[in-house]
């Protein structure tokens, strides 16, 4: 440990509460056990000294029924995760400390079916009620129904969209609170798509549990894969060659600008701007084409594994892909030009769902929602891993956070990946592109933790895994920037009519898939 | 090879002809033929769920409205709700979550209808098959009768082009 974390520790640990305090030091992560009731404590002195709220979890501690609660902190200034964990019978919220952490802690309550002192909302959040009776070899829980509360305030009436939309998306449930036009107050409600992926991963060898990882949201099928790749060699200790994290960059930066075009063009789609919106769609079904002639795959999926990437890439199909994104870079230049000098698509998105960053802070944001409200969040600089350690680029910021801040961030987004690409084939290393790894994963002892990261086009996502017996996992969690964004969207509309709600999610374009894990 | 394309040549849209590389464009080409006097030759409206999908056949269909793809030209069109609609196309596999909602959505709809499952999780129920959290096998089949199935990971914008002409061809019998 280095000796600023050590005295970061030390520091901490002189609260009269946290004296306690035990620290086991890991290549990504401190793990710092604490007593139960002083989680609470031990977060809101992380929260003072820099750290950033990133999720919570629980996990099967003891054969007697006890259950680990853990919480993780991103500590930017040293480049590493601290968590904050305590075995007991009763869990304590920090809810009340860091609003964003509901769903975490509904997920940890209806996962280990403890009592959770201090939290508030204790409604199901993965299977709902009203639909438990379906579940396999589950008994019925008792039915009760889904309260949706509204503000009371008068003349307040409900409006109940979904699960299933208009358009060509994915089902969730909105209930809209609403006077008149205008949107008093939003409660999302998710898990239509929940189906028991982390609970899938138990039991499972490490390795053949990739494609299960793709399928959490179809399109980060590379920024999940590297995420939990990058979980499992941290906790065996695997060294994955230079030229497969160059790759890995690769894909990961292609997959930031296909997601993003999808994202521009559904903003132009969505206030009726139909001469951009299919410009954006033909850039990215050109984008998918050229995934497909370059890696053999439209969603980049069967690349990344464990200890690399699965095949060698041709230096003649790099050179192929340096030179369709210059001309895209081109053509996206001009694209940009008819969407950002039109009055009818500035008049729309120009202070509309508008996030403020204490909201964005309160809720631990990531990824663009949060750099559009002016807060630096990129897991590539704050937590560096793979190629990005050894190369320089600039993270996007607006100030706005409304439509028009996400949407110039995304645009930015999406020309630095290029640059990031171009730059990464230009000085790719020459060598293997995987190392073995069976040796590694059959010997890893049961019950050692493994941490991943990534800067996926929505925002940081965390992995963490617990490895069981003969080297097969005992349980896999996962928060997803999905998951973490959903609830900006409730703040964001507050205040807007309800016309411009299909325009502000789209904004944020985040996977129910990706949430309903 | 890596070019783009489209953004040089025009039309932006991709020729439909028996020459093609592609099977699937070559299938197409051949059922565009034999359906000329269908009720549903020239207008088939399609309402789109996801039942479980991870989102990628729903960015595949909304790719199949691209302008290389342009469904529309093929009398496929994607509507808003199922009273309008004569397909139904899902993604799956089928979350217990989902099943009423998909129950609903099938009921809405005026005969005849045709349901298209569409991926490997719709058809086969996938990976999560044996997910105590998708209802059955997670297979649409379950929960409606299913007409033409159209496999995947995902199935591409021209494959689910295919399986809605294939639907549509299936109501005039």
């Amino acid at each position: 440990m280095d000796t600023k974390l050590k005295k970061f520790i030390e520091e901490l640990a002189k609260e009269p509460v946290l004296k306690k305090l035990r620290v086991a030091d890991s290549k990504s992560a401190v793990w710092v056990q604490t007593d139960p009731k002083a989680i609470p404590e031990a977060c809101s002195q992380c929260l003072t000294r820099g750290g950033v709220f990133d999720s919570g979890f629980a996990y099967p501690y003891s054969s007697s029924g006890e259950w680990a609660a853990a919480y993780l902190f991103r500590m930017p200034k040293f480049g590493k995760m601290l968590i904050f964990w305590a075995h007991s019978s009763v869990f304590h919220s920090i809810s009340e400390l860091i609003p964003g952490s509901v769903w975490d802690e509904r997920k940890m309550l209806e996962r280990s079916g403890k009592k959770f002192i201090g939290l508030q909302d204790q409604r199901p959040i993965l299977i709902h009620p009203e639909s438990a009776k379906f579940v396999k070899r589950q008994k019925t829980p008792k039915a009760s129904g889904y309260n949706f509360a509204g503000t009371g305030a008068e003349g307040e009436f409900q409006i109940p969209v979904g699960p299933v939309h208009a358009g060509i998306i994915e089902p969730g449930h909105f209930r809209f609170h609403v006077i008149g036009e205008k949107i008093n107050k939003l409660e999302v409600r998710l898990s239509y798509l929940h189906k028991g992926t982390e609970k899938l991963a138990e039991n499972k060898e490490a390795a053949t549990l990739l494609p299960l990882i793709e399928q959490i949201s179809g399109d980060e099928s590379v920024s999940n894969s590297v995420a939990y790749a990058q979980s499992i060699e941290s906790a065996c200790g695997i060294k994955v060659p230079s030229r497969s994290e160059s790759l890995r960059l690769i894909l990961l930066e292609m997959e930031r600008i296909y997601n993003h075009l999808a994202d521009l063009g559904g903003m132009s789609m969505d206030i009726g701007y139909y001469a951009s919106s299919s410009q954006f769609l033909l850039l990215r079904e050109e984008m998918m084409r050229l995934n497909e002639t370059t890696f053999g795959n439209r969603f980049l999926r069967d690349l990344v594994v464990i200890g690399g990437v699965s095949r060698n890439i041709a230096p003649e199909k790099l050179g192929g892909l340096k030179a369709a994104l210059a001309k895209f870079s081109r053509y996206l230049l001009q694209v940009e030009g008819l969407t950002m000098t039109s009055s009818t698509f500035l008049d729309r998105v120009f202070t509309t769902g508008r996030v403020f960053p204490q909201t964005a802070k309160e809720l631990a944001l990531v990824g663009p929602a949060a750099r559009a409200c002016g807060i630096s969040c990129d897991i590539r600089r704050h937590l560096p891993y793979g190629a990005y350690a050894r190369r320089q680029f600039k993270e996007v910021i607006a100030s706005d956070g409304d439509v028009l801040a996400r949407f110039t961030v995304k645009l930015g987004e999406m020309k630095e990946s290029i640059r990031l690409i171009s730059s990464e084939i230009n000085e790719i290393p020459s060598g293997p592109v995987a190392t073995k790894t069976d040796k590694a994963l059959a010997g890893i002892p049961s019950g050692s933790f493994g941490i991943g990261v990534c800067e996926a086009p929505r925002g940081g996502c965390t992995f963490v895994v617990q490895f069981g017996k003969k080297g097969r996992l005992a349980r896999l969690s996962i928060r997803t920037a999905s998951f973490r964004n959903w609830r900006a969207i409730e703040k964001a509309v507050k205040s807007n009519i309800i016309a411009d709600f299909p325009l502000i999610n789209k904004s944020f374009n985040l996977s129910y898939s990706g949430a309903d894990l | 090879m890596n070019e783009f394309h489209a953004l040089l040549k025009n039309p932006k849209t991709d020729k439909i002809s028996k020459d093609s590389d592609s099977k699937v464009i070559r299938e197409i080409a051949e059922l565009l033929k034999k359906r000329s006097l269908s009720p549903f030759a020239r207008s088939i409206t399609v309402r789109m769920i996801d039942c479980g999908s991870s989102n990628d056949v729903e960015i595949e269909e909304g790719l199949a409205n691209s302008p290389q793809v342009d469904c529309e030209r093929f009398g496929v069109h994607f509507t808003a709700s199922p009273r309008h609609a004569d397909v139904l196309l899902v993604s799956g596999p089928v979350s217990v979550n989902m099943k009423r909602a998909l129950e609903k959505t099938y009921a809405a709809m005026p005969s005849p209808k045709a349901v298209v499952a569409a991926g490997d999780g719709a058809v086969s129920g996938g990976l999560f098959s044996k997910s105590s959290a998708v209802y059955k096998s997670g297979r649409v089949e379950e929960v409606v009768p299913v007409a033409i199935r159209v496999p995947g990971n995902p199935p591409t914008p021209y494959a689910l082009v295919l399986g809605i002409l294939k639907a549509g061809l299936a109501l005039s019998k």
